[in-house]
């Protein structure tokens, strides 16, 4: 298993706390290529939030690779964060003002790895991901599907142990959001395990498993079929 | 930053005038400072004047009101009795005005008796030859040394007056040398020979007595003190009476001076420190601004491993740069400004090469760093701050 949440709990404070997560249980196992789909409001993205490792849970365990994350440090995170986990956003998020291969170099820069160095690995994701030619174009000169390849470049470079992508498809048009699909089945056949937050049946559909959830708890399995 | 350019440049415009006014400030500082100290050194204030006086106190059968004067004796008594303290006592003798002449032309000059000290009393440079020397004070010696004016005027040029001869009181005089100085003229021979010319008993207007290993007020009063009970022991007065033989210590008001200064140049530091602050704390908003701004970007370094030490250093390292380029700006222009000042002033009374040393730059500059440092600390903790998850959701 390389993700494994025992009942998990998150309550937001406030004047009416808001229970959103009410004893998640969940196993994901090495190189799967999941999709976790819910309405708004159903609590999907404070889970993907904690699987990030972007924000803390009350109760409960998870276990990502074998480690406890509960309790830690803003500087365990942000290290646990960098070499385990491979961010994709809905927006991007892309630095505005650094080229391609800066923004998929950055995570190293954080490792301390030296500037030549990490150009070079930088080199090698968008390679991969068939940009090269736009290395050095800002990402105000690429185009939305240019710029998730280079967001994915940029969470595979520090080979982590999942990527985990938060509506990757939802500001690209169909046929952009099948390319980037494919990206992502190309991926997980090599070895990669995948979560794939979304709202999208389509995007569901290219997964292997998809797991519902609704008003903060897991919803029985029913097995889909792979298309 | 980039988004508000104008905002940038306003807040740069302030630090770089603050620093410009701290550059300015110091550099008529420095000049004031260096005009005085062309003046002064502690090498050249470890020095005691006597002058004449009248006694206050009765003492010994003598009533007060007794007219006391240094003389002759009191020069090789001082520095026989007094070997730890001092090191060598000189005075000077003017005599009367007489004619001086040479083979082509003639001035009208008081000649003054000086010990070989007065060369370094008084900044004398030698251009020919040599200053008065001690075996012309042993042997009375008829020689001298001139201003190169007189030397001039009395031989045509000053590079040929040394081993000449000179008329003078009825004396031939052989010239050993000639002085440069901006505004003193005199024409110099042995005190021996002076006193000897002058015929009077041994007394002299003033001692200058040079005083050893000074570094305190406490040593400056000590060796006072030893001097002025040496002297009442001398002339028979009470060496409690300071009005007996008026002592001017050189060094005490020298450590006040010193003290004066080191306040002016406190004063103006802090004044410029000040005018800095206002284009510091510009500098720490348009941070607080920018941090703002970036809200999501830091959120995205954040997600992506950034450590909240790493996002301090990038905001601090930013307003670091900010501070020292404008910075860099205002030390230019000042420096270029107090050059230009320098050359129209030149030398004056009041100031003295007003420029700015290296020493100072660089003091300017660390200024500069701790101020930048200090400017982007407050935004940087403030970013550090921003929690990963909200800062993703800003946009």
């Amino acid at each position: 298993m390389i993700i494994t949440l025992k009942d998990v709990n998150k309550t937001y404070p406030g004047a009416v706390p808001l229970h959103v997560l009410k004893g998640i249980n969940l196993d994901i196992e090495r190189g799967e290529l999941v999709s976790i789909m819910g309405a708004s409001g159903s609590g999907k993205s404070t889970l993907l939030n904690i699987l990030g490792i972007l924000d803390t849970y009350d109760t409960g365990d998870y276990r990502l690779d074998g480690v406890l994350i509960k309790n830690l440090s803003e500087n365990r995170a942000a290290e646990l964060r960098n070499r385990m986990i491979g961010f994709v956003f809905q927006s991007f998020n892309l630095i505005s003002y650094k080229n391609a291969v800066e923004n998929v170099a950055l995570p190293l820069f954080y490792q301390g790895v030296s500037r030549r160095k990490r150009n070079i690995l930088a080199m090698e994701q968008l390679e991969r991901m068939g940009l090269a030619d736009r290395a050095h174009h800002l990402p105000g000169e690429l185009s939305g599907g240019q710029k998730q390849r280079v967001a994915i470049a940029r969470s595979l470079i520090t080979k982590p142990s999942i990527i985990l992508a938060d509506e990757p498809t939802g500001a690209l048009d169909s046929k952009t959001s099948k390319d980037v699909m494919q990206v992502f089945r190309q991926l997980n056949s090599d070895g990669m395990t995948i979560v794939i937050v979304t709202h999208d049946p389509n995007v569901g559909e290219a997964t292997d498993r998809v797991i519902r959830i609704a008003d903060g708890i897991i919803q029985p399995t029913t097995p889909t079929i792979n298309v | 930053m980039r988004n508000n350019k104008l905002r940038t440049f306003l807040t740069g415009f302030a630090v770089a005038w603050g620093i410009f006014m701290l550059i300015i400030l110091l550099g008529m500082a420095r000049g004031v400072t260096n005009s005085f100290n062309s003046n002064r050194s502690s090498e050249r204030s470890s020095r005691l004047n006597v002058y004449q006086g009248v006694t206050t106190e009765p003492f010994r059968g003598y009533k007060e009101g007794r007219m006391v004067q240094p003389n002759m004796d009191d020069i090789s008594n001082l520095q026989h009795d007094l070997p730890g303290i001092v090191e060598d006592v000189a005075s000077y003798k003017y005599l009367p005005s007489t004619t001086i002449s040479s083979s082509k032309d003639y001035v009208s000059a008081s000649p003054q008796g000086v010990f070989p000290a007065e060369k370094e009393m008084y900044d004398l440079t030698i251009s020919h030859g040599r200053f008065i020397n001690d075996a012309d004070i042993r042997y009375n010696r008829k020689v001298m040394v001139l201003g190169k004016e007189n030397a001039k005027l009395l031989f045509g040029s000053e590079d040929k007056a040394v081993g000449q001869r000179l008329s003078a009181m009825g004396l031939s005089w052989l010239v050993v040398g000639v002085h440069e100085h901006r505004w003193i003229t005199d024409i110099y021979i042995p005190f021996t020979t002076a006193m000897s010319l002058a015929g009077t008993d041994g007394k002299v207007s003033n001692l200058q007595v040079k005083l050893k290993g000074l570094s305190t007020q406490e040593d400056a009063d000590r060796a006072e003190t030893a001097v002025r009970e040496n002297l009442a022991k001398a002339h028979t007065y009470s060496p409690d009476d300071k009005n007996a033989l008026h002592i001017y210590n050189r060094f005490s008001s020298y450590l006040k001076e010193s003290t004066a200064f080191n306040i002016l140049n406190m004063s103006v530091w802090i004044i410029g420190i000040f005018t800095l602050l206002s284009g510091i704390v510009g500098v720490s908003n348009i941070m607080f601004v920018s941090v703002r701004e970036r809200t999501h970007e830091i959120g995205i370094r954040r997600a992506i491993g950034a450590k909240p030490s790493n996002i301090l250093t990038q905001i601090v390292t930013e307003s670091v740069a900010i501070t020292t380029m404008f910075g860099y700006i205002g030390i230019v222009l000042g420096m270029a400004v107090m050059q230009i000042a320098s050359n129209i002033i030149g030398e004056n009374d009041v100031m003295k090469n007003p420029t700015i040393s290296l020493s100072i730059a660089i003091e300017v500059t660390i200024v500069l760093i701790i101020a930048g440092a200090l400017a982007g600390l407050f935004p940087a903790i403030k970013a550090t701050k921003v929690k990963p998850v909200e800062a993703l959701r800003d946009e």
